[in-house]
């Protein structure tokens, strides 16, 4: 019986263990994992998340791509995470500046394992166009880890796709044994860089500081840029060529002045210590009045630096005066003209910031664009960026001998970084602004109960990376200071190395939605010293071009101020539905879908394409109308947009001429001023079509104007359509190395966003001497702060889309 | 009496809608086209919404489309360049007019150290290059052209993003065959160039 126990019992062993080999599979630890790894890998493969963050001109391409033309949800990654603890991947799409990527390091080391990273487009990838700027850095793989990097500028959605289809392949790839997450050793976090004199890399501070403590000397000493004298006074009471501007001298000497107006080609020189006074008498008299202070910048000449005013008067159309005032180069000072124009403060900012000239009197003088700390000014022509070649384009070593260098290869820190000698990297304390309480000019007292608080630069509701500091008390808004220069690239410093037409495709650059309306404004302004005149066909196709931009302008604006009001997403999907069909038309004509670089001195790069104007006619005469008039009827009365918008972020209508409000902040309060019509340019004059304004002055009414503003862009484009003749497309031969005559000149167009100025100075060469823009982003910005005071935090993520800003545009 | 919350329900209609023709649209489509995947291109007439089934099909780019720039050789795909199908000359005019200067040229020297008309080494950094074409625009032999392929994503870039003579290089057959219309253009032109100059060369010997 036992023994046959026994027997019985061996055959359940055997049997069990059939039964177990049957159904529970016994395998190595390891072979167990890598018969996992296809499950695990298709899991993270279909929801790659990707973190809700664009730095750039890429970053619309990536919105695009989310939208239904493209629709990345197809591949499982429509769900843009704003918090970077629920994103996987991380889209660096656009370029890396340097007082950006502190944040940028710090987002991807708060994002949780596993976590990929696709550097879009070539800024993200090595610095791109933009590589030579003393703010940005030559890539994000200097600091991040990258999985797929896509090159174009701007890559396509459908290239995006690819890239995103491309790390879909290399996730296939990875094992579960090997990947970086489950490794003991990895995971340690990424030193956030800081701001120093320059960008500091943490893990290299003891190698900086060796190369400080003894600098090596360059083999050759660089070339500096060549400088000119300031232009020549000429006598108040001598009779010249500029009978309007010497009466005028005479006339604030008499008044105001004694003697310290004079005159040098056609604009007032002033001495600092009048500008005040001769200020007060030009805005006030009243067959003067000039109100507008349109422009403020400065020229760094030879024997002075020279800060100039554009004023214009909002009643009476006609040119403008230019007053200048020369501060010497030991200790530059200018009295500060804020209390006149208050406008001006922003752009005075801007000039000490650059240029190193101290405005007496100014509330609250700090850098603006770069960061408190930083050495030197940059835009003085003294100033060498750590990747400096030459003076101006071409580089000679391009050319003939032109083996290829990257610049990292040769410069001393073997980056886009340069320090004082001595500096000691160890020893450096960073200052840590954005805990200090804002300073401002309208805060009578601060109460113990108020809080700081920091919106953006990595924000979903701050149309790129722009960061407001509010003060608040509760709910309500105290005080507001609008930070920027997270995104700025150096337009101006590295336009005036460029000649004047390599500066057209980074005019495109500066207001990316609007490329079109960007160069027709540089083309004008250049044309303007020329002395050049389109021909006819060309002037109808910018024409077209420009209202065209428009309307994608207004769309997208509309669409993302619903989506600052809390409809995610869904309006701003269907506003930029008829966006796509645009940008093929432009894409058809010049090639690119956003970066147009279409127009030349004098006319146009290539004749529209055949189907171009059927399918132009075709947009505009059907769906354009109809896409307008759906968003209207559904928006415009809505009540939750009413209750949100109406009486929200009013800006009085004297108070937006003083800050110098333009374009649809303007005319929403009340001023009827567009440069088409006060100053008009191209062919505008001939076209029949009404500036609409609003005298409310609140995120409704700029809401409403900009509706009643694509209605007029549509008018106009029905008529360029039909009247549009055929014939040549550029008036003369077309230039690489265009000389312009010496000379000065502020050319301005109406952009979609306000009026875009250049301030151009020559010296007769074939690159500018002074390039300055007038960004509207960046100076209707100056009254963000009125427009916020009272409101709710969540009012002023809608008041800044009512403002509709464009980072490269307000940063540069 | 205002009843509120009649908008929510309107806006609720409305992404309704835009739901519902997003299939329409796509059944639409896929019914016209079958199996027969492609390119395809939005027309401003079309009803609904319209998505690109990337990578099953493609948007179709316009000619004028552009990503990077490509060299050209007189010949087919695949054919060997020589010192005479090579339309570079070293010029040097596209480095000259170039924004970011990323064309970088070395001009090839015969034995005698005199140059020749001619690029021996020729690199664009494509980490610089913002696909401005004008390059392209300016060339004054045609030898540089902008290229449409955009599917250039890939894991590295310190090696493969610096485009040598060899990787640049494309046959004016394949030029031809992604800008059809502007090849047709210039062979034309250069034709009634050629025309031009032999008929003066004609008059010069009959005189």
């Amino acid at each position: 019986m036992a023994e046959s126990n026994v027997h019985l019992n061996r055959t359940e062993d055997q049997i069990l263990e059939q039964e177990v080999r049957r159904h529970v599979l016994i395998t190595p630890w390891g072979k167990l994992l890598e018969m996992v790894t296809p499950i695990y890998n298709w899991g993270r493969r279909s929801s790659i998340w990707p973190l809700q963050f664009g730095l750039a001109c890429c970053a619309i391409e990536m919105i695009c791509t989310a939208a239904s033309r493209f629709d990345i949800a197809r591949f499982g990654a429509e769900l843009f995470r704003a918090s970077p603890r629920q994103a996987d991947l991380m889209i660096v799409s656009g370029t890396v500046t340097k007082k950006m990527v502190p944040m940028i390091v710090r987002l991807y080391n708060q994002m949780p394992e596993p976590k990929y990273l696709i550097s879009m487009g070539a800024c993200a990838s090595a610095g791109g166009p933009f590589k030579e700027g003393y703010n940005v850095v030559s890539g994000i793989d200097k600091f991040l880890p990258v999985d797929v990097y896509i090159p174009g500028c701007p890559p396509t959605p459908q290239a995006l796709l690819h890239a995103l289809i491309t790390l879909q392949e290399k996730i296939d790839k990875q094992s579960i044994q090997t990947v970086r997450w489950y490794n003991k050793e990895a995971g340690a976090e990424i030193p956030v860089p800081e701001l120093g004199p320059d960008l500091l890399d943490l893990r290299r501070a003891e190698e900086i500081k060796g190369m400080c403590a003894s600098p090596k000397k360059p083999a050759a000493p660089p070339i500096l840029p060549p400088m000119i004298p300031a232009p020549k006074l000429i006598a108040a009471e001598t009779q010249g060529a500029y009978p309007k501007a010497i009466e005028l001298a005479n006339r604030l000497n008499q008044a105001v002045a004694g003697q310290a107006v004079s005159v040098a080609g056609g604009t007032l020189v002033v001495e600092p210590q009048a500008i005040q006074k001769v200020g007060q008498y030009l805005k006030l008299q009243p067959d003067l009045d000039f109100k507008y202070l349109s422009n403020l910048t400065c020229t760094d000449y030879q024997d002075c630096y020279e800060v100039v005013y554009n004023l214009y008067s909002i009643t009476k159309p006609g040119p403008s005066v230019t007053l200048k005032v020369r501060a010497q180069k030991g200790n530059p000072v200018v009295p500060s003209v804020t209390k006149i124009w208050p406008g001006a403060d922003l752009q005075e900012r801007e000039v000490w910031d650059l240029y190193g000239v101290r405005f007496d009197g100014h509330p609250n003088l700090k850098r603006i664009l770069m960061w408190e700390g930083f050495d030197g000014h940059p835009m003085r022509k003294d100033y060498l960026e750590a990747y400096y070649e030459a003076p101006g384009k071409i580089f000679p070593s391009r050319w003939k001998e032109g083996h290829h260098k990257r610049a990292e290869e040769w410069v001393p820190f073997s980056d886009n970084v340069k320090y004082p000698a001595g500096f000691d990297p160890t020893q450096f304390v960073p200052a840590r602004e954005h805990t200090a309480p804002v300073t401002s000019t309208s805060v009578e007292s601060l109460k113990t109960d108020t809080l700081v608080v920091n919106l953006g630069p990595q924000h979903p509701s701050t149309h790129g990376v722009f960061r407001m500091k509010v003060v608040v008390d509760g709910e309500k808004i105290l005080a507001l200071e609008p930070v920027m220069g997270y995104m700025h690239r150096n337009h101006e410093k590295i336009g005036e190395r460029n000649t004047y037409l390599m500066n057209f495709p980074y005019t495109d650059r500066l207001d990316y939605i609007c490329s079109m309306a960007n160069n027709l404004g540089y083309a004008v302004a250049v044309e303007k010293m020329l002395g050049v005149k389109p021909p006819e066909r060309a002037e109808y196709i910018r024409v077209i071009m420009a209202e065209l931009t428009r309307v994608v302008n207004h769309f997208w604006a509309i669409g993302f101020l619903l989506n600052d009001l809390g409809a995610f997403f869904t309006p701003a999907l269907y506003a930029i539905e008829e966006r796509e069909l645009i940008l093929d038309l432009f894409e058809m004509a010049s090639g690119s879908r956003m970066m147009c670089n279409y127009m030349r001195f004098g006319g146009v790069t290539n004749d529209l394409p055949e189907e171009f104007l059927p399918m132009a006619a075709a947009l505009v005469n059907g769906r354009l109308p109809k896409a307008i008039e759906q968003v209207d009827r559904y928006l415009t009365h809505n009540e939750i947009l009413l209750s949100r918008c109406r009486g929200v972020g009013v800006l009085p209508r004297d108070a937006a001429i003083a800050f110098s409000a333009a374009g649809p902040v303007l005319r929403a309060s009340g001023v009827p001023y567009d440069v088409r019509r006060a100053e008009p340019y191209s062919i505008y004059d001939r076209f029949n079509f009404n500036i609409p304004t609003r005298s409310e002055g609140d995120v409704y009414a700029r809401y409403q104007v900009r509706i009643a503003e694509m209605w007029e862009s549509h008018k106009i484009l029905k008529q360029a359509l039909k009247e549009i003749p055929g014939g040549e497309i550029q008036a003369g031969k077309k230039l690489w190395n265009i000389r312009v005559p010496a000379g000065e000149t502020y050319g301005r167009v109406e952009n979609p966003k306000g009026e875009l100025g250049f301030y151009i100075v020559s010296d007769g060469t074939d690159h500018p001497y002074r390039y300055h823009i007038r960004a509207p982003s960046f100076i209707n910005l100056t009254a963000l702060e009125l427009m916020c005071k009272g409101h709710l935090v969540a009012d002023v993520v809608a008041i800044l889309g009512s403002i509709d800003i464009v980072l490269g545009e307000t940063d540069r | 009496m205002k009843i509120y919350g009649l908008e929510l329900i309107r806006g609720l209609g409305i992404t309704f809608g835009h739901f519902v023709t997003s299939y329409t649209a796509g059944f639409r489509r896929a019914i016209q086209q079958g199996r027969n995947r492609g390119q395809v291109r939005q027309q401003p007439g079309e009803k609904g919404i319209f998505t690109v089934q990337y990578p099953e099909e493609r948007l179709k780019v316009p000619e004028r489309f552009r990503v990077l720039p490509v060299l050209i050789y007189d010949g087919k795909d695949g054919d060997k360049r020589t010192q005479q199908t090579e339309r570079c000359t070293a010029c040097g005019i596209c480095a000259k007019v170039c924004p970011p200067q990323c064309i970088w040229i070395v001009q090839e020297k015969d034995p005698t150290g005199k140059p020749m008309a001619k690029a021996s080494e020729f690199f664009i950094d494509v980490d610089v290059c913002m696909n401005c074409g004008l390059c392209a625009e300016f060339c004054p032999f045609d030898a540089i052209k902008m290229d449409q392929n955009f599917e250039l994503g890939g894991g590295e870039r310190q090696a493969s993003h610096i485009f040598d003579i060899n990787k640049l290089h494309v046959s004016t057959e394949y030029y031809a065959r992604t800008h059809p219309k502007a090849w047709a253009e210039e062979e034309a032109r250069r034709k009634a160039e050629a025309e031009k100059k032999a008929a003066a060369a004609a008059a010069k010997s009959t005189a």
